[in-house]
């Protein structure tokens, strides 16, 4: 028994000198580093860049002209090519949303058997690089090909499909994740006051919904403004986005003119679409703290009953699976048995003659290097890549995951908060023409960075760092501050608290972020397409160039080779999702 | 309580919090000053918004002091941090690290000091016995329920021996039952270990049952300080009273001095200013005999009657010295039919002095430190 024997705790500070001493230096300093060492990343690497660029569409001969932007909105084919990027944007986002809801709704408010592998299935487009959605697409819906009667190759209707594949998983998980947290008993109540089911849902839980819907909307909105690999395989010469048209400016056509009043006009949209992104995030955010933790899913019960007992499609959760499971079969899952199949055929019959070319480097050396030289390419650049992501995007979840007491200081942590969020909305494009025009000698450095190889896995992380802070700062953000405190009246120093309370419920949502910044740089296609040199080729680049030239063999080794791209995402991505535990749902 | 002396020690604290932009900042402690001897436990009772919580966070150093002095045994803690303070600190919902076994939870402050394994796993064991949950330590916090997560948040603030362990609603989450049994647990424990305590609640019972001495706070400032059996006896305001849950306040000079049930006390003087609390079992209602009225009892009809273990709780409109009010008084017997007429009379054991006010604003008492 504890008696009053044992003395207690001596202070471990003589109270009467000033402890004040602890707090600054050393802390002030380490924070400063968390702060500085990032911003600096992103200024060097992302607002510099990006800043050249746009200033040569204002700036000609040293004086401020705004002639580029009166050439460029005079032809028609800018017009043409804003119309086009608006319109498979907002079509993709609409269909995107009416899919996805009834999505959410099966896969994270329904119990049935099998779901969690039908979510995981769901999961695999949205980390597939963009150039294997547009082979495995194109190899559908080409003439002679399992769709090829619907002769939908090459035309907007496929470029909208496609963006729909790609983003029906973001509106799914974010909304889903809201919906399995949503409390069910206000829906309940509804009921019990005499509404139909579908007015309960109109009334009650639409509105809850609202702002995962708006965010999630605003997000795929602004995945389908920037689409670049998809639309550049799809579109070919017909159809093409803001992003695409500055490439083709850029490297066909060698007009940087044009291509910096192009990467103008898509920051313009990037940044509106963006300020709506972060209110109504802000709104969801507040949404959330109202969802309770109560397992509020129930059994899938596909009919409901109607007036006189019998079976009705209305009022069960007949419509909504019913447009799920075609959606997952036809829209998700053809694509990529077609993309399977095709790969392991060559000349009508069942070959791995395709999987054996993978070793060369195409008919009539169509690269430069054999693709699996491309492959570990690919996988050596992503990890380096992933840890630079990893240590500035960690350091940004760290820092804006403070509240600090001051409100200078919650200014300056909402201001970084948003900041790092650019990088998400601006065009990979746009970054990686950046690059070159400026970082052939960074900040006056006789230090060429384009040869020194670095400039890949830089640009591919300057890609992946929203992710990883989308990923962290949630799950920081959910720790409840005393426990902190908690921590701290134990006795635990401010870095101890860090290193046994932070880092170790961080840790989870860590692996996601790995495994989200790895699959982002494996698959990363539009910055690196400028920046990859051809002995140097990535993965993705070579398909792309594979896929460009004639000749059967090089198409077979493209189709091969997008099986690897993607098999190689889909292993990275399962093993994180191992690392993540339980948690449902989740920003993306 | 000696300047110098042991323990805590609070002068004229002031505790603000940022309102946002173009508000002023809102006052949560208004200096307030008070006094916890080594060994003792107080308790800081008041409605919520009245700054209990905030006064405790600023004696743990979780919230900057804005004016006045903290100390402990005469040593100013202004700049010492929180992880230096050697004070614990026990949250409403225990806030147990959910990464960690309760063991693991329990040893967190002992593995900062650096106690070797041995001890730390002989302390785990011996504390894990005092809030009786031996055996406990392999288990995930997250298969505990609520009554056995405050255990082990106890058992984590207790195991580093803090020189004070502040316990801010550590009950309040919990259900009555689980609440009045670990109400007693808790008593035990800082017993036992003869832990000097302060104690945050809004349960007067609660309140009473733990601590030596209860600070009654509201609005920021502390309106007295006393032990559980004289704040009972004589609240030092209506304000007081009010929060205790004295139901009628009615003026000493309306009652009948030689009447039966003249509540007094030491402290009964009764002059213009004073008035009679009537606490909440401080009103009897009589068994109507036909007999003439007597001295200080008072006509009422029935409203309703409920019964409870304790005897029959009657809610009646009394017209009393300060006109009809509708208040509750204990029948012996059956319970009362609504409508029925009968006569109340004070019982003096439920009743108090207090100082007269004005109801509707009330000025703080200040208070020894």
């Amino acid at each position: 028994m504890v008696g009053r024997a044992h003395t207690p705790r001596p202070a471990p500070d003589a109270p009467t000198s000033p402890a004040k001493s602890g707090l600054p230096v050393a802390r002030v300093t380490l924070w400063g580093l968390a702060v500085v060492v990032p911003l600096a990343f992103l200024v060097v690497f992302f607002a510099w860049p990006v800043l050249t660029l746009v200033g040569k569409g204002f700036v000609a001969d040293g004086h401020l002209d705004l002639g580029g932007f009166g050439e460029a909105f005079s032809t028609p084919r800018t017009w043409r090519i804003v119309g086009l990027t608006l319109g498979q944007a907002v079509l993709g986002t609409a269909a995107s949303v009416l899919l996805g809801v009834p999505g959410a709704y099966v896969l994270f408010r329904c119990r049935w058997p099998g779901r969690g592998l039908v979510r995981a299935l769901v999961t695999v487009p949205f980390v597939l690089p963009t150039v294997v959605v547009g082979v495995a697409f194109r190899s559908l819906l080409v003439e002679g090909g399992p769709l090829g009667f619907l002769h939908l190759d090459g035309t907007f209707t496929a470029i909208v499909l496609a963006l729909v594949f790609f983003n029906y998983t973001v509106v799914v998980r974010t909304v889903g994740g809201l919906w399995a947290r949503l409390d069910p008993r206000a829906e309940q109540a509804a009921r019990a006051l005499g509404a139909s089911s579908w007015r309960a849902f109109r009334t009650v839980t639409l509105p809850a919904l609202a702002p995962a819907i708006a965010s999630a909307a605003s997000i795929v909105f602004l995945f389908c403004a920037t689409a670049f690999g998809v639309v550049l395989v799809l579109g070919g010469l017909q159809y093409g986005t803001i992003e695409t048209e500055i490439w083709i400016q850029t490297t066909q056509f060698l007009d940087l003119r044009t291509a910096s009043v192009l990467s103008v006009v898509q920051l313009v949209v990037v940044a509106a679409v963006l300020l709506v992104a972060s209110r109504t995030r802000a709104r969801r955010e507040r949404a959330l703290s109202l969802g309770s933790d109560r397992a509020s899913d129930r059994r899938l019960r596909l009919w409901g009953r109607g007036p006189d007992g019998t079976r009705s499609a209305l009022g069960g959760d007949l419509v909504p699976f019913v447009v799920t499971a075609v959606v997952v079969v036809v829209l998700l899952a053809t694509p990529l048995v077609n993309l399977l199949v095709r790969s392991l055929h060559v000349d009508g019959a069942w070959s791995l003659a395709n999987y054996r070319a993978l070793g060369s480097t195409g008919d009539r050396g169509a690269l430069s290097v054999t693709v699996w030289d491309a492959t570990w390419n690919s996988v050596r650049i992503a990890l380096v890549a992933t840890a630079i992501a990893l240590v500035v995007g960690g350091l940004v979840a760290l820092v804006v995951s403070r509240r600090p007491r001051r409100r200078v200081g919650r200014r300056a942590v909402a201001t970084l908060d948003s900041l790092f969020m650019l990088p998400l909305g601006v065009s990979a494009v746009t970054v990686g023409f950046g690059f070159l025009v400026t970082l052939d000698r960074p900040l006056g450095l006789p230090v060429d960075l384009r040869t020194a190889g670095l400039l890949v896995p830089i640009a591919q992380a300057v890609v992946a760092v929203p992710l990883v802070v989308r990923t962290v700062l949630p799950v920081l953000r959910a720790i409840d501050p005393r426990l902190r405190e908690a921590a701290s009246t134990l006795g635990a120093a401010p870095g101890r608290v860090l290193r046994t309370v932070d880092v170790p419920l961080a840790a989870r949502s860590l692996g996601l972020a790995i495994g989200f910044a790895f699959a982002a740089s494996l698959g990363e296609f539009g910055a690196t397409s400028f920046l990859a040199r051809p002995d140097a080729a990535t993965l993705p680049v070579a398909i792309f160039d594979l896929i460009g030239r004639p000749g059967q063999g090089n198409y077979g080794m493209a189709l091969a080779a997008s099986c690897v791209l993607a098999a190689l995402t889909a292993v990275v991505m399962l093993a994180a999702e191992q690392l993540r535990g339980e948690r449902d749902g989740g920003e993306l | 309580m000696s300047e110098v002396g042991d323990g805590l020690v609070v002068r004229d604290v002031v505790v603000r919090y940022d309102a946002g932009r173009r508000k002023a900042a809102v006052t949560a402690v208004d200096g307030v000053s008070l006094g916890v001897a080594r060994g003792e436990t107080l308790a800081l009772l008041g409605p919520s918004g009245c700054g209990k919580s905030s006064l405790l966070r600023a004696v743990a150093g979780l919230e900057p002091v804005a004016a006045g002095r903290v100390t402990w045994d005469g040593g100013d803690l202004d700049g010492v941090p929180v992880h230096r303070r050697g004070f614990g600190l026990m949250f409403q919902d225990g806030q147990l690290f959910p990464h960690r076994t309760v063991a693991g939870n329990v040893e967190y402050g002992l593995r900062v000091e650096r106690v070797p394994r041995d001890a730390r796993r002989d302390r785990v064991a011996e504390l894990l016995g005092v809030v009786g949950l031996e055996g406990y330590g392999d288990r995930q916090v997250a298969t505990l329920s609520g009554g056995e997560r405050q255990r082990v948040a106890l058992a984590r603030a207790l195991a580093p021996r803090p020189r004070l362990l502040l316990l801010d609603e550590p009950l309040s989450a919990l259900d009555r039952g689980l609440r009045e049994r670990l109400a007693t647990d808790l008593r035990v424990a800082l017993r036992e270990t003869g832990t000097t305590a302060v104690f945050v609640t809004h349960d007067h019972d609660e309140a009473f049952e733990v601590a030596d001495r209860v600070a009654v706070m509201a609005r920021g400032k502390v309106l007295q300080v006393a032990t559980p059996p004289e704040l009972w006896r004589a609240p030092a305001s209506r304000a007081v009273a009010e929060f205790l849950g004295y139901q009628a306040f009615w003026p000493a000079s309306a009652l009948d001095p030689g009447g039966p049930s003249e509540p007094g006390g030491p402290r009964g003087s009764r002059g213009p200013d004073r008035s009679v609390a009537v606490g909440p079992a401080g009103l009897r209602v009589l068994p109507d005999d036909g007999a003439a009225a007597p001295a200080n009892t008072w006509p009422a009809t029935v409203v309703e009657s409920v019964f409870r273990p304790r005897g029959v709780e009657v809610t009646l409109d009394v017209e009393g010295p300060a006109g009809v009010e509708r208040l509750v008084a204990v029948a012996a017997g059956a319970a009362p039919e609504p409508g029925t007429r009968v006569r109340v009379a004070l019982d003096p054991a439920g009743c108090a002095v207090v100082g007269r006010e004005a109801p509707a604003r009330q000025e703080s008492i200040p208070t020894t430190p």
